[in-house]
């Protein structure tokens, strides 16, 4: 295993010197336009994901996340810009070297699970014995071992999930594509993904993954992207996007009636989460009277200046609050 | 062969191979063409217990000789006729006490000779069933002979003599061939019947099976996962190369058993089995229009199952595709009587029928060789035309999903594809 780790690992970087001195960025949209009879599902969108990152592609349902990840895998044809894969166009020629998990999960229904990634390997180019020798450690890691010889219809939701991203990965592909990776994983499964994901990124490999999982793509995203009806509202590094927000968020746990926290001075919105709220503060508001505020009304648990979360930052953007990023 | 496009092949090759459908289809297959063939032998055969029969003549005198020539029938080596006294005492009597033993089932039927049965060549039988058409002939030959012979007698002259005078025509029939000359008594029909409905059920059930399999991968959505590794022209290519070596195996299986029946045949069904005289060429050619046909309807069905959702929308588009299949069948009698005639030839160099009907031809006679090369030219030209134009449906079709295509869309993905 090891071995082979460092084989991939050689590949990797034989092909970063190829073309990494010229192009760092593993994939690159210019101006991407995608139209369906009646409505424009992708408007001039750009995009740069480096090399070695994990990219985060966010927004709301119908938003063309999907879209546009099916242009990059040249399942769509794209009506004008131009897309590159690691430095090259998005044609056939590049896709042994990506590796594709649609949104809508994939499998041949009355195949015996091995068989079926052997099959999904071999169709990307690797040899069926080398892909056998490759089933194993995956199928541990992501405990399927025992499901190794049964029909992918016999295993549950979560299991095929699972069994579709090692079909993903088995070919060892530089850029991963990834449409809604962690939906219908149980928290250990996540966990699971979570980890290999980062795995590969540390052996050179690119992933681009879109969700709408917030909480996800802040543990996970060294970079994301919000799109919103097509067009790109947001977009750079996780943590200089949430700089461009501000600290101004407080995180506030308490026993009492917090409904007056809504008409102090500064204060832009409350989200009430159950047992805490988050309160949103204006930009260069002192959340300190607030506190005080707090402390003389309630019983204070917790009280807390916090980063936006990605959510907050998401639904505002989304929902037209706080266009400042735009 | 590319690493991928054999990995599709492999792939379709052992799914179909595996499936319950294959080997049901497979064991079954034979045994209900055996059953065809080997049933009627058998249900002739044990047709039963000989009939018991009477013979009640009013006429006098012919009694004992048709009762004879009744017991000397014989079907299949065993005496046909278990002939019973038809008792004592006056002729209206004994007739009344044998109809009772008729409907009372301790006799199966009774043969009335009239009194003027030799002048008049009248005679009745009387049975619960009169519908066994083969004893009847059997008992109207045999009174017949005894009748003649008496009349020959009368006018002095000597049956023996006659009969041989009188040889009825034995026809043989031979089929003349380049390759010489073969007695054939009616198994070329049999047999070219039965391999056409083969050629026929085969060639439509492989195309359905490569179309279900293509709406099954749009629908369980594994389409985009193939097709981020193969093209669709590969996925295609090997969809077909796959399916259809799962027909060939098909073939293979049912070729080894027959010939497994017929080593047996040798043995207790020696002589009574109809065994089908094969030339090589027309396996050959057998085995040939099937790929063609296949190739060229299973084209037409994986573009119907790409540009289609489920079966049901697939329904409307099957239709005039498997017309032309229909079509052959239905020309079948026609062709057989005439395999030569000008509607054959034509028939036959059309692409759509030629895996068919040039196929009957081969069988009952042997074209003419431009003929032949001519339909398998226009053929493999057909096959190309076809699989170029459903590859381009195919590419488009297996990605979109929603509404059904119309024909005009479907003519604009082949021209823009």
């Amino acid at each position: 295993m090891a071995r082979r780790d460092r084989a991939a690992a050689e590949r990797l970087g034989s092909v970063r010197e190829r073309g990494g001195t010229l192009n760092d960025t593993a994939l690159r949209l210019e101006s991407v336009t995608k139209a369906f009879a009646g409505h424009v599902a992708v408007r001039d969108l750009s995009l740069a994901v480096p090399r070695g990152s994990i990219f985060g592609l966010l927004g709301p349902n119908g938003a063309g996340k999907t879209t546009t990840l099916r242009m990059v895998m040249n399942i769509l044809g794209a009506d004008s810009g131009r897309i590159e894969i690691l430095g090259r166009p998005a044609d056939d020629a590049a896709r042994d070297r990506i590796g594709y998990m649609p949104e809508e999960r994939g499998m041949y229904p009355r195949m015996v699970l091995e068989d079926q990634l052997v099959f999904m390997a071999s169709i990307k180019g690797v040899p069926r014995k080398e892909a056998a020798r490759r089933i194993g450690p995956w199928l541990e890691r992501l405990s399927l071992a025992e499901w190794r010889r049964r029909k992918t219809n016999e295993l549950s939701k979560g299991m095929q999930q699972k069994a579709q991203f090692i079909a993903t990965v088995l070919h060892e592909p530089e850029v991963l594509i990834m449409d809604e990776p962690m939906s219908g994983l149980d928290p250990v499964g996540t966990d699971v993904m979570r980890d290999v994901m980062l795995d590969l990124r540390r052996r050179g490999a690119t992933i681009v993954l879109s969700s709408h999982q917030m909480d996800t793509v802040e543990r996970l995203c060294d970079r994301v992207a919000l799109i919103n009806r097509g067009e790109k509202v947001l977009d750079g590094a996780v943590s200089e996007v949430k700089a461009r927000h501000g600290r101004n968020t407080v995180v506030l746990a308490f026993d009492g009636d917090a409904s007056f926290l809504a008409d102090l001075p500064g204060v832009v919105k409350v989200a009430s989460f159950g047992q805490y709220v988050e309160v949103r503060m204006s930009d260069g508001a002192d959340p300190q009277p607030l506190l005080r505020e707090a402390a003389a009304r309630l019983v204070v648990r917790r009280f807390e200046i916090v980063e936006p979360s990605l959510h907050d930052i998401f639904v505002e953007t989304v929902t037209g609050h706080g266009r400042e990023a735009a | 062969m590319s690493g991928k496009l054999w990995a599709v092949v492999r792939r379709e090759y052992l799914e179909r191979v595996r499936s319950k459908a294959f080997l049901v289809g497979t064991l079954l297959g034979p045994l209900i063409m055996g059953a065809l063939m080997v049933v009627p032998i058998f249900a002739m055969r044990s047709g039963g217990k000989p009939l018991r029969i009477a013979v009640l003549d009013a006429s006098g005198g012919l009694r004992a000789e048709v009762e004879e020539a009744l017991r000397s029938a014989r079907f299949d080596d065993k005496p046909r006729f278990d002939v019973r006294p038809p008792g004592e005492g006056p002729v209206a009597e004994r007739e009344a006490a044998l109809k009772e033993a008729v409907v009372e089932q301790r006799l199966d039927g009774f043969l009335y000779l009239p009194a003027d049965v030799v002048e008049s060549s009248g005679a009745s039988y009387y049975g619960r069933t009169v519908s066994n058409r083969i004893d009847l002939g059997m008992v109207e030959h045999r009174v017949g002979e005894v009748l003649v012979s008496h009349r020959l007698e009368t006018a002095g002259i000597d049956p023996a003599e006659a009969k041989g005078l009188t040889r009825g025509l034995d026809l043989r029939t031979i089929r003349l061939t380049e390759a010489g000359e073969k007695e054939d008594r009616g198994t070329a029909i049999l047999f070219s019947i039965i391999m056409l409905m083969i050629l026929y059920t085969s060639i439509l059930m492989w195309g359905q099976v490569v179309m279900t399999s293509t709406i099954e991968e749009k629908t369980s959505r594994v389409i985009e996962v193939v097709a981020s590794g193969v093209s669709p022209t590969q996925l295609l290519a090997g969809k077909l190369i796959g399916v259809g070596s799962a027909g060939l195996t098909q073939f293979l299986v049912w070729a080894l058993s027959l010939l497994g029946v017929s080593l047996m045949a040798a043995g207790p069904l020696a002589g009574s089995f109809p065994l089908p005289d094969v030339s090589p060429l027309v396996l050959v050619s057998f085995v040939g229009f099937f790929l063609l046909g296949f190739a060229l309807y299973s084209a037409l069905y994986a573009a119907i199952g790409s540009a289609v959702n489920t079966v049901q929308e697939a329904q409307n588009f099957v239709f005039p595709v498997i017309t032309p299949l229909i079509l052959g069948l239905v020309c079948f009698p026609a062709i057989l009587e005439s395999p030569d005639g000008p509607l054959a030839v034509t028939l036959s160099l059309v692409p759509l029928l030629t895996p068919l009907l040039m196929f009957l031809r081969i069988v009952v006679l042997t074209p003419p060789m431009w003929q032949v090369l001519l339909s398998v030219g226009l053929l493999v030209a057909a096959v190309a035309a076809v699989v170029w134009a459903a590859a381009r449906i195919y590419r488009v079709g297996i990605l979109m999903y929603g509404k059904k295509p119309t024909f005009p869309e479907l003519v604009r993905w082949v021209r823009h594809a």
